[in-house]
């Protein structure tokens, strides 16, 4: 440990698989992949509220998609150790008796092996990450260095184009049950994490088509519009 | 690993077939390795010739056409909605695609890896046998419309104890040869075909100087590969052998190796000590054996029938059928495919049956047994839908002769009926109450009375012509001169073609039939009786749609085309504005044969009567839903046929 980390408060060392998947995303993809040869994470978490800074991530769920595929051998759910008191928040997402709760140190190294040098996707990812971060940061991570895509903004920029003025959007028209519906994706129970992140991947593979079409080819563009 | 999103998966497999026929635990190792896919419109997921890709899919979502290519022309041959599979064809055969797969709408699809389902194939009887009934007859996608009548089924019927595939064979032990025919490699081509023909088999399996297997050369090699080939008789078996050779242990089970024989087109596996080709040769176990061991497999009823002249040995041939059935049915087999089976076991007893009296009559009718007849089959069994032995109606017509000779002729043909009808009876077949049998003399007639009898019943559509038409209309010939019933067919359109009152007065008849359902859509049944609160499936529902179906044919003028069900997937052809109801009676009419034959066999009767609080609540709702195109037809065909008019 430096002096440095003293001036800049630093409470944590990093761990070593921190270091690890900074060398690791050193190496960035090239810009000019095209779409269907990109590696995505899609990802959702269920929280104990709202609020970043007071609460939990409980449930953390992924899958993986590579070419309009996707492998659900390579999917993943995880139920964290967080502190269940909210009760607002169990009512909605009903998760009583998680199953095999795994400690979050586990969960930081596992989840930064899992999404590799791919492309992290969710819907409102803002949030999920904000969460994810919080746990990372514990471990010396000060942000995760993947690129990211948050598909309700690639909707409304596929459907509106990129100048639109989200003020005048109506409340709920980018709801992941709204899109979800208005792109034929069948939604079973919805509020689980892992059902989101899968009904979240089944989006994007719409959302992605769609793209190619309007003439959005690879990484590059993809990524424009952040 | 995903528990929520397998569950998602499973549950949704778990609708349909043949997947539902899986447990809980199999469905879930197939939910773990499935591949979601995406494909926009107008994408293919594979081309025709395409080699087999690993999995094989199960439409989640949208909309997949299946589509042939042939002379520059494109021909839809399917098309898939959701819970279809398809890409099947080449799970079993390792084939190339044999249509191409096109994306109509963006599609979602579960792709399974074959290397899972494989493990899955082999150890579920029933759900290859749902593959191998769909492959033999010709089905390129496995259908979902069967589940409800699946649902149907389960609450009618137990399942038969499944012992893997040998329930289908009716006996334990699967026969095979284990004295085999080898040859050392360097023997001649010439000594090893000696050796062949004094054994008396058909091949000869080579082993190098260890007794290990590493060849086979079968009667056809001969034939292609030295004869055809113009090589000599010298020539060493190791260049003429097909190499290497698939080899097994003997106990590996008689699904596997049955499958084993399938999947690589195998006429003969080779028995090892320990299974593999580096191990003494113990057995050979041919196509020609699997077959025998399949008891009651179609083909084999068809041959033993074929091959004996004994009526007593013709009875059993058919109560083994019956047994068969049972089995299809309870498998959700594919109703065509039943259907066509059971006709054709029935037909070839009827052909075996006037094949045993020419034998006993011919001689001492020298004149008349020369004149040309054709046995038609009436009814239902003249639609092909006769699945149990319920009443023969049948009918001969032959070749006009000078009057001198027609006694003789008739005398001569009524023999005949009668001994037939003798055959079927003694075989199970219940005998027509309306007496509509080739032994009554009535139907036992020369063309021109044939023709006549049609111009009556066409010109002068009274109560009975309609009655008798309703089942004359519906014959198919079984044995003898087609032509003549091709000669009937012309006549009857050409009759038809001038007198439009006639097919008002069969719908008018088509329109008697009694509504299944009462005001409070509650089913009407028998007030009286012996069949007292039971439900008449065949009056209240079969018929109408029997008649329906008729009366469209003649009405198109469709030749050839028998079966109620296909009849209406003919007219949702020819009537495109009608396709999805023509297409829905035909199902419903499926549907009914289904649980007609499935109460037959339960009650030991005809099947006829359903008691409706017997059935589940499911069945009654099924029930109630066949009978919807029911009511829309005969609005529909109200109107065309203007009954109002004639009913004033």
């Amino acid at each position: 440990m430096g002096f440095l980390d003293f001036i800049f408060r630093k409470k944590t060392s990093k761990s070593d698989f921190v270091v690890q998947y900074e060398q690791f995303l050193i190496k960035k993809q090239s810009e000019f992949t095209p779409l269907d040869q990109l590696n995505f994470t899609i990802l959702d978490t269920e929280t104990t509220g709202l609020d970043i800074k007071k609460d939990y991530i409980v449930s953390f769920g992924a899958v993986k998609m590579k070419g309009y595929r996707l492998n659900l051998e390579q999917s993943w759910e995880v139920y964290l150790d967080a502190p269940l008191q909210n009760e607002a928040s169990l009512k909605i997402h009903e998760i009583l008796y998680p199953i095999e709760i795994s400690p979050i140190k586990d969960f930081a190294a596992d989840f930064l092996k899992y999404i590799g040098r791919d492309i992290i996707v969710g819907h409102h990812i803002g949030f999920d990450l904000g969460m994810l971060e919080k746990i990372l940061k514990s471990f010396g991570l000060k942000q995760v260095l993947n690129p990211i895509l948050d598909t309700q903004a690639l909707a409304i920029r596929l459907e509106q184009g990129p100048h639109f003025d989200r003020r005048l959007m109506r409340k709920g028209e980018y709801a992941l049950d709204t899109l979800c519906e208005r792109y034929g994706i069948p939604l079973d129970d919805r509020h689980t994490a892992a059902g989101d992140a899968f009904l979240t991947a089944q989006l994007l593979m719409k959302l992605l088509k769609l793209a190619e079409k309007k003439g959005i080819k690879n990484l590059k563009d993809l990524m424009q519009v952040y | 690993m995903s528990n929520v999103i397998f569950n998602r998966v499973k549950e949704f497999l778990n609708r349909f077939p043949p997947f539902h026929f899986l447990d809980s635990t199999n469905l879930l190792t197939i939910a773990q390795v499935v591949e979601v896919r995406y494909f926009a419109a107008g994408e293919s997921l594979f081309q025709k010739g395409d080699a087999a890709q690993e999995y094989f899919f199960v439409l989640r979502e949208g909309s997949v056409h299946l589509i042939d290519h042939e002379y520059g022309k494109d021909i839809i041959v399917e098309v898939c909605d959701e819970g279809d599979v398809f890409g099947v064809l080449a799970l079993l055969g390792k084939r190339p695609y044999i249509l191409q797969a096109l994306a109509k709408e963006d599609s979602l699809v579960y792709a399974i890896p074959v290397r899972t389902f494989d493990k899955i194939l082999q150890e579920n009887s029933r759900v290859s046998l749902y593959f191998a009934a769909g492959f033999a007859s010709g089905q390129v996608v496995v259908r979902r419309d069967l589940s409800q009548v699946q649902k149907a089924r389960s609450e009618f019927k137990e399942m038969s104890q499944d012992n893997g595939l040998m329930i289908f064979t009716g006996q334990s032990d699967m026969k095979f040869s284990e004295d085999v025919l080898c040859v050392q490699q360097g023997t001649s081509i010439r000594e090893a075909t000696i050796a062949m023909s004094e054994k008396g088999v058909g091949s000869v399996v080579i082993t190098d100087s260890k007794q290990f297997p590493v060849g086979i050369i079968t009667d056809k090699d001969i034939r292609n590969r030295v004869v055809a080939a113009g090589l000599g008789y010298d020539v060493l078996v190791e260049s003429v052998m097909t190499t290497p050779v698939i080899t097994r242990r003997k106990d590996a089970g008689f699904a596997p190796l049955y499958l084993t024989m399938i999947k690589n087109r195998l006429h003969h596996l080779i028995f090892t000590e320990d299974g593999s080709d580096q191990s003494p040769v113990t057995g050979i176990l041919s196509d020609h054996d699997i077959l025998l061991s399949q008891g009651n497999s179609p083909a084999v009823l068809i041959n033993a029938l074929m091959n004996t002249w004994e009526v007593s040995e013709m009875a059993q041939v058919r109560n083994r059928a019956e047994r068969l059935l049972k089995y299809y049915l309870e498998n959700e087999v594919g109703m065509e495919f039943i259907a066509n089976i059971i006709s054709e076991i029935n037909d070839i007893i009827i052909q075996r049956a006037v094949q045993i009296a020419k034998k006993k009559y011919d001689e001492a009718h020298p004149e008349a047994s020369k004149v040309k007849f054709c046995f038609l089959s009436l009814g239902s069994e003249g639609r092909e839908e006769q699945l149990l032995r319920t009443d023969l109606d049948n009918a001969i017509v032959y070749e006009d002769v000078p009057a001198d000779q027609a006694e003789a002729v008739q005398a001569y043909m009524l023999l005949i009926g009668n001994e037939v009808i003798d055959i079927l009876l003694h075989c199970g077949f219940e005998p027509c109450p309306g007496d509509m049998m080739a032994n009554n003399p009535k139907w036992c007639q020369p063309l021109s009375q044939w023709k006549q009898y049609f111009s009556d019943w066409i010109l002068v559509p009274d109560q009975k012509a309609l009655m008798h038409a309703t089942i004359f209309f519906d014959y198919r010939p079984v044995y003898g001169h087609k032509a003549l019933s091709d000669a009937m067919t012309d006549h009857i359109y050409q009759e038809i073609a001038g007198k439009s009152v006639f097919l008002n007065f069969l719908a008018k008849n088509a329109l008697l039939n009694p509504a299944p359902l009462g005001f409070f859509k509650n089913f009407i049944v028998e007030k009286s009786g012996e069949h007292r609160d039971k439900f008449d499936i065949k009056l209240r529902a079969m018929m109408p749609l029997a008649d329906l179906g008729r009366l469209l044919v003649l009405s198109h003028r469709v030749v050839g085309i028998n079966n109620t069900f296909r009849r209406f997937e003919k007219i949702a052809t020819l009537e495109p504005q009608y396709k999805e109801l023509m297409l829905e009676a035909g199902k419903a009419y499926e549907i009914l044969m289904r649980m007609r034959a499935i109460e037959g066999l339960k009650s030991g009767s005809s099947g006829r009567y359903i008691q409706p609080d017997a059935l589940g609540k499911l069945q009654r709702q099924l029930l109630k839903n066949a009978f919807a195109p029911i009511d829309e037809l005969q609005r529909i065909m109200s109107v065309r046929f203007q009954m109002e008019y004639f009913n004033r």
